[in-house]
């Protein structure tokens, strides 16, 4: 449903509050459909938010945003699909380390990176790759290099 | 007293008092001109602004997004029986409305933990700003929504057998099929005239006792009855937001002892957002026109 929505009717995010709606109705169905999924984004959230300099949102086409210092690390839509951007470079790297992890589901051929949560291990594992992408935004800061 | 304003219960009684008074300050300034017209920011905004009101009486609640979710089923059950207090609403709209407003009191409840958990006033109040000024547009904008609904049936019967029956047809007794029909919504079950020309009165008379007043307007023997609804019952569930303007029924001989049976209404919808509610009108028009036509079909088969 997910990916049928972002594919044809993508096109409706460009209208305001629509993916805000679009994300209320994923978060509606995960909790009737996958309820731990909802707990495991909540705990999630729990571990970014007491990281140094990072805040939560909501991300412009839906879901919660982990930024750091008005940079954004990633997000997660409320069905549990966490989208981060690395470098192609680094992204080639984690997809052949993990098969668990895809290309954006809208931007393939770019540094985006999509990945499902749906256990605990995953969960932790998205965890790992925030912590990758914050990381990175923090040796960038700390030799001085642009944080884009 | 204070063990009932507690901030878990202030998030739902003082977010859906604000919700009601902005209701009922706007109708009370559109007055008698706004024709109960019920617009979008009555299901969109205010929704999405007591969701906004209750995470802010929530802030500091360390709570999950199962249990905030939890609350918004909550408090749109609150909302709803406001909603059938105040604004006299009946059952069946209220099961019609109920997703919208649960979606957006959802939606407006996580943005508003989002806002808080920011603590930016900057941001906050330029939220509030925009949905004030969203809301402000939106009543004093014209709002009227016209449509039509196209349904069609092949009977194993000659044109002049059925065309007898759609100009008036006996009580229909069989059991109702549409889920609405049997939960309470009125539901078409007999058809009269005073006669069989342009001009004729007719009543379309519903379950519950409603009678609708038409009028005919194009009379073409075997091809074609066009009926104005000259009037219709007020009434708490959904013939108060819809109004059906008139009804057409168009017979095509088949050729092969059949015919087919076009049936046509033009409505007028007095709710809003239009993308919403006309999936629900249409549904609604299309079980009625269905309901009409299949009893049609069942007595002009049988004849």
């Amino acid at each position: 449903m997910f990916r049928f929505v972002t594919r044809y009717l993508g096109f409706l995010k460009a209208v305001p509050g629509t993916a805000l709606v679009f994300d209320a109705w994923l978060r509606i169905a995960t909790i009737f459909t996958h309820p731990e999924v909802s707990g495991y984004i909540d705990s999630i959230e729990r571990e970014i938010s007491g990281w140094d300099n990072t805040c939560t949102g909501i991300h412009k086409y839906g879901g919660l945003q982990f930024s750091y210092a008005k940079h954004e690390l990633g997000h997660i839509h409320s069905n549990g699909l966490l989208d981060m951007r690395f470098s192609r470079e680094i992204k080639q790297q984690i997809m052949a380390v993990d098969s668990r992890v895809e290309h954006h589901h809208v931007f393939k051929s770019t540094g985006w990176i999509s990945f499902y949560i749906k256990t605990e291990a995953d969960a932790v594992y998205a965890v790992k790759l925030l912590t990758m992408a914050y990381e990175e935004y923090r040796a960038k800061e700390r030799t001085g290099l642009p944080l884009v | 007293m204070s063990k009932i304003f507690t901030p878990q219960y202030n998030g739902y009684l003082v977010a859906n008092a604000v919700g009601f008074a902005i209701i009922g300050i706007s109708k009370y300034l559109s007055g008698p001109g706004s024709n109960g017209v019920l617009i979008y920011s009555e299901f969109i905004i205010v929704p999405f602004l007591i969701g906004i009101i209750s995470a802010w009486f929530w802030r500091d609640d360390e709570i999950s997004s199962m249990t905030l979710v939890s609350r918004c089923v909550a408090n749109c059950f609150v909302a709803i029986v406001l909603s059938m207090v105040f604004l006299s609403e009946g059952i069946i709209c209220l099961i019609i409305v109920s997703p919208l407003l649960w979606t957006f009191i959802v939606a407006g409840c996580f943005t508003g933990r989002a806002m808080f958990r920011r603590n930016n006033n900057t941001l906050n109040a330029s939220v509030l700003a925009m949905l004030l000024v969203l809301f402000v547009v939106d009543s004093t904008s014209v709002h009227h929504y016209e449509n039509m609904v196209a349904d069609r049936i092949v009977i194993n019967a000659p044109v002049s057998k059925v065309w007898k029956n759609v100009v008036a047809y006996k009580r229909n007794t069989s059991p109702d099929k549409y889920w609405l029909f049997r939960v309470g919504m009125p539901s078409p079950v007999e058809s009269t005239t005073e006669g069989y020309y342009v001009g004729a009165k007719r009543k379309c008379v519903f379950s519950n006792g409603y009678v609708f007043d038409e009028k005919i307007v194009v009379y073409e023997e075997n091809k074609n009855l066009t009926f104005d609804i000259t009037d219709q019952p007020r009434d708490p569930e959904i013939m108060g937001h819809i109004d059906i303007l008139r009804g057409q029924f168009l017979l095509q001989d088949n050729g092969d002892n059949t015919t087919t049976v076009i049936g046509n209404s033009w409505y007028r919808l007095y709710v809003f957002p239009v993308w919403y509610y006309d999936i629900w009108a249409k549904n609604v028009t299309r079980n009625v026109h269905l309901r009409v036509m299949e009893h049609i079909k069942q007595i002009s088969e049988a004849q």
